[in-house]
């Protein structure tokens, strides 16, 4: 009953994630993210440290009207790199957060992921796929006998 | 006393390129609405080219010459990352503008009550020195500038109501009393300008929206602000930048009019025009890039400018009746 009490972050985390230099363009991040289902993808320079995180989001708010045109440059914006549209200094957690810390935190904050950093390098990320994989893996033991006193 | 319709067929020429917003197609459109039956009594009319002297008025000649001289002889070419010359865009900005100056000597002529100039390019973010946001000439400005210039006239007030702030008819006239800019915008997006603290020499009344402001919003802000300004400065004209983009089906913005507001918004700025200049009203096409939300938001606005000679009758009637009736009750007193 108290498994999930028991995990950390780095029970359910993607350990060594895809990561994106700060010079790719939006363009291939788009491609990145048609081609696998990430929320976000971490940017890291060559040693991996975290720079920031492109979200889904990040990359749509590139596109939003603003002040400077009538009609934004699609084409244009699809070159501009990473760099430019990610979100700096991201709220990152360590690997051995305790995992229902890290649900309470992706709760309040209403985020979908975050990068998960030892070191200052990037060695993971977490989503709410993974904790609720965990939630499941936890309470499935204990519901297993349960299911076997059941009548035929 | 019917509703004039001014416009060119070159209007429909000025190529912008493929897939741009603002495409002859939203001529075409408007024009095939009215075209139609309930608009049987609109009277047509074909926009001559404006003058140099007219252009001049607002744009310095230099401006006016490099302008003509960007045009390119095929092919496009591009202002700004919005605004694209083609070879024939010269010649639609001209008879344009020239559409605005002659719907005005019209109205001041009383040849009709009202009207209403289907043109493009579009004019309210044309400073007098830059060409910017899809317009060339600054239509609605030289309009303001020929009534006084030419008719005499001393106040002429112009409402715009497109989901844009015109900078342009701003900068144009910020510094004259003898006008009257009132702009409805939708705050933080293209051009940028319109702050309420924009205030020129007390004779510009910026009223920015924020995103997602309707029906309700607008008239909150007439009662609050347009329409006291209106009768403090008593116009002898009005003019109408009239975009459709505050529309809630626009691609390019985030109000959401829709067609009864611009049919309400019409008779509440007849009714001051009706109270102040006889009616004088000449409303200019400016933005708007749903096609079927411009073609049926004109729809209304016109049908609003054809009633308004009807409503006046119907209201002078009304309070001349009353008069009598309130004599009728002194005399019996």
């Amino acid at each position: 009953m108290y498994e999930f009490l028991k995990y950390e972050v780095r029970d359910a985390m993607t350990p060594n994630p895809i990561a994106i230099g700060p010079d790719v363009k939006l363009r291939e991040v788009e491609d990145l993210f048609e081609s696998h289902d990430f929320n976000g993808v971490p940017v890291v320079d060559g040693e991996r440290h975290l720079l920031g995180i492109l979200t889904k989001f990040d990359l749509l708010k590139a596109f939003t009207l603003d002040s400077h045109l009538m009609v934004p440059h699609y084409e244009e914006i699809m070159e501009q790199t990473a760099e430019a549209v990610m979100t700096r200094n991201p709220v990152s957690v360590s690997p051995h957060l305790p995992l229902s810390r890290l649900l309470q935190k992706l709760v309040e904050m209403r985020t979908k992921s975050l990068p998960v950093v030892e070191d200052g390098r990037l060695t993971g990320i977490i989503a709410r796929e993974d904790v609720l994989k965990a939630l499941r893996r936890a309470t499935l033991k204990h519901e297993i006998p349960v299911h076997a006193d059941l009548p035929q | 006393m019917t509703t004039l319709l001014f416009t060119h067929p070159v209007c429909l020429e000025h190529d912008t390129g493929f897939g741009h917003p603002e495409c002859p197609a939203r001529l075409t459109a408007i024009l095939n609405v009215l075209r139609t039956s309930p608009f049987a009594a609109l009277e047509w009319r074909e926009a001559p080219a404006a003058t140099l002297e007219q252009l001049t008025r607002i744009h310095p000649q230099t401006h006016v010459e490099r302008l003509f001289a960007q045009v390119p002889k095929q092919g496009q070419y591009a202002l700004d990352g919005d605004t694209i010359l083609s070879p024939r865009s010269g010649e639609a900005a001209r008879y344009s503008a020239g559409a605005a100056c002659a719907a005005v000597d019209a109205i001041l002529r009383r040849e009709a009550s009202n009207a209403f100039c289907a043109i493009r390019p579009p004019g309210h973010h044309a400073e007098p020195k830059q060409a910017m946001g899809f317009c060339l000439f600054a239509n609605a400005a030289l309009a303001a500038a020929h009534a006084r210039a030419i008719h005499g006239l001393e106040r002429v007030a112009i409402i715009d109501f497109d989901v844009h702030h015109g900078n342009g008819t701003q900068a144009a006239l910020e510094h004259d009393p003898g006008y009257l800019y009132i702009s409805t915008h939708q705050a933080y997006i293209y051009p940028g300008t319109g702050r309420r603290e924009e205030r020129g020499v007390g004779n510009i009344v910026n009223v920015p929206l924020l995103a997602n402001s309707g029906s309700a919003d607008l008239r909150h802000v007439w009662r609050q602000d347009i329409e006291p300004a209106l009768r403090e400065f008593q116009p002898q004209l009005i003019l109408i930048s009239a975009g459709f983009d505050a529309h809630y089906m626009d691609p390019l913005a985030e109000l959401n009019f829709n067609e009864d507001d611009y049919a309400w918004l019409t008779q509440q700025i007849l009714a001051i025009a009706t109270e102040y200049c006889e009616g004088r009203v000449v409303s200019l096409l400016e933005g708007g890039y749903s096609l079927p939300a411009l073609a049926s938001s004109v729809a209304a606005h016109v049908r609003a400018l054809m009633e308004a000679p009807k409503a006046a009758q119907r209201s002078l009637i009304k309070s001349i009746l009353e008069r009598q009736r309130a004599k009728r009750k002194a005399a019996g007193a």
